[in-house]
């Protein structure tokens, strides 16, 4: 739907206000219940048995005493059960066997009357190891010799020769000016969802799995469920995921977890109910963090700044098994090769097995450390060139309508008037490189990101179906996710638009794949986009039929109709007017009645990626620039933030108290990726698995932050909106660093920048 | 949701009543305040005393008052009290620095500061406060009650020379001449929530002669700490005495002794201060960890020591 | 071990049996029924089960049950339950874009709620000091710290 300027807008009943969250109410009151909160009759509590060593054999589990303790029901280990393969390269299973290569890895499971019975079972499991040697970095564990994870595979390096070639290089670095070339780094951090992982998995009477799961991908969960009951022996039962709400995602649910299916195993072999419910500590260690990356890149521009090339090579530690992170490089290549105008490309990434721990999705999916090394390398190289950093990004902005080295068409693209707005808000011209007196600085830093869906699967497809009742009360099923972003709400405003009812009326039901329909994922920042787009088909047909049926009633022809507050009126001659509810009961209630439903499939005529990894995935494109204003203390290296911006081009804003909110939440994620955030670990082993040590910004560290929405209008959005639930994380660290590097002069290329690792830095040029 | 692994919960009502009960359970008891150690040490597997003997109803151990020269703190009394507490606010300036920043408000609305001592974490915030003002402290065991200066009670990480059945009654400390001032200093990675990377405190007591510029520079309000060092050297300002502890600095929370002859009666500079932190490396043993680089611990002993005599400057200043 | 303890819940006198292995989140929760206060991490380092208890913000995971015996407590189910007579904060809360996935929501509540009863006019920074307890990895802070503000106004003169 074409959305020409503000005024149209304004012109909107609910699109573009303000609305509150459809369940703000249930969260406020404390009634919305969580996986935590959920409890079935007879249900048992699982608990798992994790390995003792990051790399060993399995020379013997003794489960005897577990097995005898009362009021444990099950205990069942890797030899107890089928065998049965997934993850992304089918290397993961439930409970492992023979060999475990991680302190992740599931070894023994237990289900018992309640939590304390099933821990103290635990307990009561005697695991015979024999260790093995282990190695904990990627370039280790690339060299010959290196002890292997995988022995059947022959080697540590995975089988994904990631590579994105566009263009000559070496031709481009001839005719470059000026040539930067730098070493980045950014290691594990974690989704920190306030509500842990669990999952409370049961088989009905008649054998049909039905499993609350605290998942972002219910319809592929509940394909990869189904797989697992053909090993089971059922294929002919069902599966039903039902999702409770969800205490945080941020792409920590893309992939199902061996706690799920072992879950699922408990629920069968006791045939009652199982509830495994993560600790904090379990969810720190045993879940799937972000990908850590080490990046070698090369940037070139010509004399008057025109970037030339960009090359970057990538190696990725894989972890011992295979989930999402070793996809991140499919999203990485967006932002390099197009995230501002470069017409020579060219991408490697080598993944590769270690004995640590193995990552999925987090938000942004690769893009944050991609943007890391480029928007780092981008101040480098206009340093070199003696180009302002703003200027020089001004130079190569993406224009709107642009076709990008990876065939992306970009639609709308308001970067130059984010860049623009950066500077002015930040005072950029008065204060960059005037202030090091005062050890304080100024940076920018952009993004590109997926704003129209984005077709990393086959199907980037989500269905509707939309019912009205007898009352004029709108149910829309949603094949999407809420995670608490906003989609229940969303999705409500513009059915409520589009039928003229007032959005009190509509009722987002999303959380069954029993009663919704099929939708590919809450992933991508797709929802808004994808899911919109599919409610605005299914109520376009419902107010087709609406209008069809009150046209023959009132006697007029259907284009004289409009729906406003639950009336539908001739515009002409208002007396010629029926109640929405007096026309749904009217064909109703009669001979050869019809009640009022419609279904819709969005699926936008996007292109998976081709062989060469080009196509044109997403609808239409995002951008934004962050800035930042820091003062860096030189005695002790810490770095405040005083000024933050996020300039962001959304499309435009169905609800811009809700960006607001995802942009205010991102750039925080975003700070904690740049200056606090790590994981901590030693041989393989998570050492601050809690919250006092794994360092997330609380309310008193967060500067003020200002989150500034463009709005130009996506013509293939709807409403002309574009995704976000991304965006605000990406550029935050190197906008930060940029901001270090103009305060004191000193370039941090390893996430995060501590302290430590400033005054280090500061003593080293001191000292030369 | 899993249960604590405690059979039995006691609330006395007297101080003897919790000391026999101790006697009578022996290592199966512990006794408990706010809990926000205890607690979690349950959780965390740390310890796991079956019988937990609460302190929290004994009347009168929750105080602060000035009494024949001496400021009393009851071991009761919860650091969030000690923040809102205009005595210490006043005179104990190290004290509401080390309370105002630890945990979270909910920590501090029932975590004491009794509970913080006898836990003796070398991170223990109220600990370097307490000991740069000289403060000793008061157990009531069966024998009776006895007294030892703080700097006595530390013995090791999570050791103290209380015996197992003495209650921790109470810390007092001399009240401080006007012209002494102390300040804290809670080195962390973020602002709620932590523990300290290190904790330095200092206590200091001066004879004012020539301090205009000095006034003057703290007067402004834009003026860095490199201005007010400058100031300083420039000053004359005499040290009467110079106190300084740390924390995470050693196995215990560490007063730096042998300070004596190095400060009194000389002119305080940043020359003098760096003497001073000279002796506190020496008898300090940082240590690397994986939370924190020895270096770095070192190095901000050096510039916190520095900032925190210039901020018991002000608060000396402020009063005068 | 069990034993009798009597207490305020939500303006309403309960005694009951309690035991010595129960924090106040496990009466809360597994007891008494009330989901509303749920569990971040268990060891007090994130504020999601904050409660109320006479009158001040409080960590109920790890709070002993039997310490509850002669006190007022107040969790998020002892503030309105309808739309129609929403207490101040939640109302502001919903309004203000404040709430994501919810699961801090609670805890944030209380904890802001002792703050308006002690200091009904707090500036930013006490706020900030308030919830500094409380984390949150959805809001970035900005519309919670917004909406507690706005309550505040609300809340000049109101009662508990």
């Amino acid at each position: 739907m074409e959305v020409k300027n503000k005024e149209e807008l304004e012109q909107f009943t609910v699109v573009g206000k303000p609305i509150p969250k459809r369940d703000a109410y249930y969260k406020a009151t404390g009634q919305a219940f969580y996986i935590q909160d959920v409890t079935l009759p007879g249900m048992l509590y699982g608990k798992i048995l994790w390995s003792q060593y990051p790399h060993a054999r399995i020379v013997n589990i003794d489960t005897s005493k577990a097995k005898r303790l009362p009021g444990v029901k099950a205990v069942l280990t890797g030899y107890d059960v089928p065998e049965f393969r997934f993850g992304f390269l089918k290397d993961n299973m439930p409970l492992k066997k023979n060999k475990v290569v991680t302190l992740r890895d599931e070894v023994a499971a237990v289900a018992a009357i309640d939590p304390d019975i099933a821990e103290e079972a635990i307990s009561l499991i005697k695991v015979d190891y024999e260790p093995l040697p282990a190695v904990f970095n990627p370039i280790e564990a690339m060299q010959e010799g290196a002890p292997l994870i995988h022995e059947e595979k022959g080697t540590n390096v995975l089988p994904l020769p990631w590579k994105l070639k566009v263009g000559d290089i070496e031709e481009a670095k001839k005719r470059s000016a000026y040539i930067v070339s730098d070493r980045f780094k950014t290691t594990w951090v974690t989704h920190c969802c306030m509500g842990t992982s669990g999952c409370v998995a049961y088989f009905d009477p008649q054998g049909n799995l039905i499993i609350y799961a605290n998942t972002q991908i219910p319809y592929l969960a509940q394909r990869d469920f189904q797989e697992f009951l053909s090993v089971l022996g059922l294929s002919d039962k069902r599966v039903r995921v039902i999702q409770p709400y969800i205490g945080g995602g941020f792409g920590s649910k893309l992939d199902t977890y061996p706690y799920e299916y072992i879950a699922i195993l408990l629920a069968w072999v006791t045939k009652r109910p199982v509830k495994i419910l993560f600790t904090r500590e379990e969810e720190f260690k045993y879940t799937s963090p972000r990908q850590p990356t080490i990046i070698e890149i090369t940037q070139g521009c010509d004399k008057e700044g025109r970037l030339t090339f960009r090359e970057v090579h990538m190696i990725l530690d894989n972890g011992g098994r295979t989930s999402w992170g070793a996809t991140t490089p499919s999203v990485m290549m967006m932002p390099i090769s197009s995230l501002y105008r470069v017409p020579n490309v060219l991408y490697t990434a080598t993944c590769v097995y270690t004995n640590n721990t193995y990552c999925q999705a987090m938000r942004g999916y690769g893009n944050p450390q991609a943007t890391w090394a480029i928007e780092c390398s981008m101040d480098e190289l206009a340093e070199d060139a003696g180009i302002d950093p703003m200027e020089f990004r001004l130079i190569n902005a993406n224009q709107p309508g642009e076709i990008t080295p990876q065939n992306f068409k970009v639609s709308s693209c308001a970067l130059r008037e984010c860049i623009e707005e950066v500077g002015r808000l930040l005072e950029w011209k008065e204060k960059r490189g005037k202030q090091r007196d005062k050890a304080r600085g100024v940076g920018m830093a952009s993004l590109i990101h997926v704003g129209g869906g984005a077709r990393v699967y086959r199907s980037d497809g989500c269905g509707t179906i939309i019912k009205i009742d007898d009352f004029g009360k709108v149910q829309v099923f949603t094949g999407a996710t809420d995670i608490g972003q906003g989609a229940d709400t969303v999705i409500a405003q513009v059915v409520a638009e589009e039928l003229g009812v007032s959005i009190d009326d509509v009722t987002v039901i999303w959380n069954d794949t029993d009663i919704c329909p099929w939708d590919v994922g809450v992933h991508a920042s797709r929802t808004t986009f994808i899911a919109c787009h599919s409610a605005l088909g299914a109520a376009r047909k419902i107010k087709e039929k609406i209008l069809q049926l009150a046209s023959l009633i009132l006697g007029v022809t259907e284009n004289e109709l409009k729906i406003k507050n639950g009336l539908i009126f001739c515009e002409k001659d208002a007396s010629k007017n029926i109640s929405l509810t007096k026309l749904l009961r009217n064909i109703h209630y009669r001979t050869q009645g019809t009640i009022m439903m419609a279904e819709y499939f969005y699926d936008p005529d996007t292109e998976m990626y081709d062989k060469e990894f080009k196509g044109n995935f997403s609808k239409a494109y995002a951008y934004g620039t962050h800035g930042v204003e820091v003062e860096v203390d030189k005695e002790t290296g810490k770095v405040k933030i005083l000024k933050y911006v996020a300039v962001h081009d959304v499309g435009k804003a169905i609800n811009p108290m809700l960006i607001k909110g995802q942009i205010y939440g991102g750039a925080v994620m975003g700070m904690g990726f740049a200056l606090t955030e790590e994981m901590i670990f030693r041989e393989g082993e998570l050492m601050n698995p809690n919250f006092r040590d794994y360092k997330i910004l609380t309310a008193k560290d967060v500067p003020p932050i200002e989150a500034v929405l463009i709005e130009p209008g996506e013509e293939t959005g709807p409403y002309g909106a574009k995704g976000i639930g991304e965006p605000g994380c990406v550029p935050s660290a190197p906008a930060i660093a940029n901001a270090i590097y103009d305060a004191v002069g000193v370039r941090i290329k390893e996430l995060p920048i501590t302290p430590e690792k400033i005054l280090k830095a500061l003593k080293e040029k001191e000292g030369s | 949701m899993m249960k604590l692994k405690v059979k039995e919960y006691f609330k006395v009502k007297s101080i003897e009543e919790a000391i026999n009960l101790k006697l009578q359970y022996g290592e199966k008891a512990m006794f408990i305040a706010g809990g926000t150690d205890v607690i979690v040490g349950l959780k965390n597997k740390k310890w796991s005393p079956e019988v937990l003997i609460s302190l929290n109803e004994i009347p009168s151990l929750s105080y602060i008052k000035e009494e024949n020269g001496y400021v009393k703190i009851g071991a009761l009394t919860t650091h969030r009290e000690i923040e809102r507490s205009s005595i210490i606010e006043k005179k104990i300036g190290a004290l509401i620095d080390a309370v105002k920043n630890l945990g979270s408000v909910q920590i501090r609305n029932v975590a004491t500061i009794g509970g913080n001592l006898c836990n003796a974490a070398p991170s223990a915030d109220t600990a370097p406060p307490l000991l740069v003002h000289n403060a000793f402290i008061t157990l009531e065991g069966k024998e009776g009650r006895r007294s030892l200066p703080l700097e006595e009670f530390f013995l090791g990480p999570g050791k103290t020379a209380k015996k197992e059945e003495e209650v921790l009654i109470e810390i007092s400390l001399p009240t401080p001449p006007k012209t002494a001032k102390s300040a804290y200093w809670k080195h962390t990675r973020r602002a709620a929530l932590e523990l300290p990377i290190i904790g330095v405190a200092v206590y200091l007591d001066v004879e004012l002669m020539e301090h205009g510029k000095l006034r003057q520079v703290f007067d402004s309000p834009d003026s860095t700490w490199d201005d007010q060092l400058r100031a300083l050297n420039e000053s004359d300002i005499l040290c009467k005495e110079l106190r300084l502890a740390l924390g995470v600095a050693a196995p215990i929370p560490l007063k730096v002794k042998e300070l004596d002859g190095i400060v009194r009666d000389k002119r305080l500079s940043e020359q003098l201060l760096s003497e001073v932190t000279d002796v506190a490396l020496q008898k300090a043993q940082v240590r690397d960890s994986w939370r924190g680089a020895a270096w770095y611990r070192k190095e901000m002993i050096k510039v916190l020591t520095k900032r925190l005599a210039l901020i018991c400057l002000r608060r000396i200043l402020k009063e005068v | 071990m069990r034993y009798t303890i009597n207490f305020r819940l939500n303006g309403e006198e309960i005694s009951m049996e309690v035991e010595a292995s129960w924090t106040l989140l496990y009466l809360l929760r597994e007891v008494l029924g009330l989901k509303g206060t749920k569990e971040g991490c268990g060891m007090g380092e994130c504020g999601a089960c904050t409660v109320q208890i006479n009158g001040k913000s409080v960590v109920s995971c790890i709070y002993p049950a039997m310490e509850v015996d002669g006190k007022e407590v107040w969790t998020i189910e002892g503030l309105a339950q309808s739309s129609e007579t929403l207490h101040p904060l939640q109302k502001a809360f919903i309004e203000h874009g404040a709430i994501q996935c919810g699961f801090c929501t609670p805890g944030m509540i209380m904890s802001a709620k002792s703050l308006l009863e002690e200091n009904p006019s707090p500036t930013e920074e006490e706020i900030r000091e308030a919830i500094g307890g409380n984390i949150c990895r959805c809001t970035g802070y900005v519309q919670i710290i917004e909406a507690i503000k706005h309550a505040a106004e609300e809340y000049h003169g109101s009662k508990k």
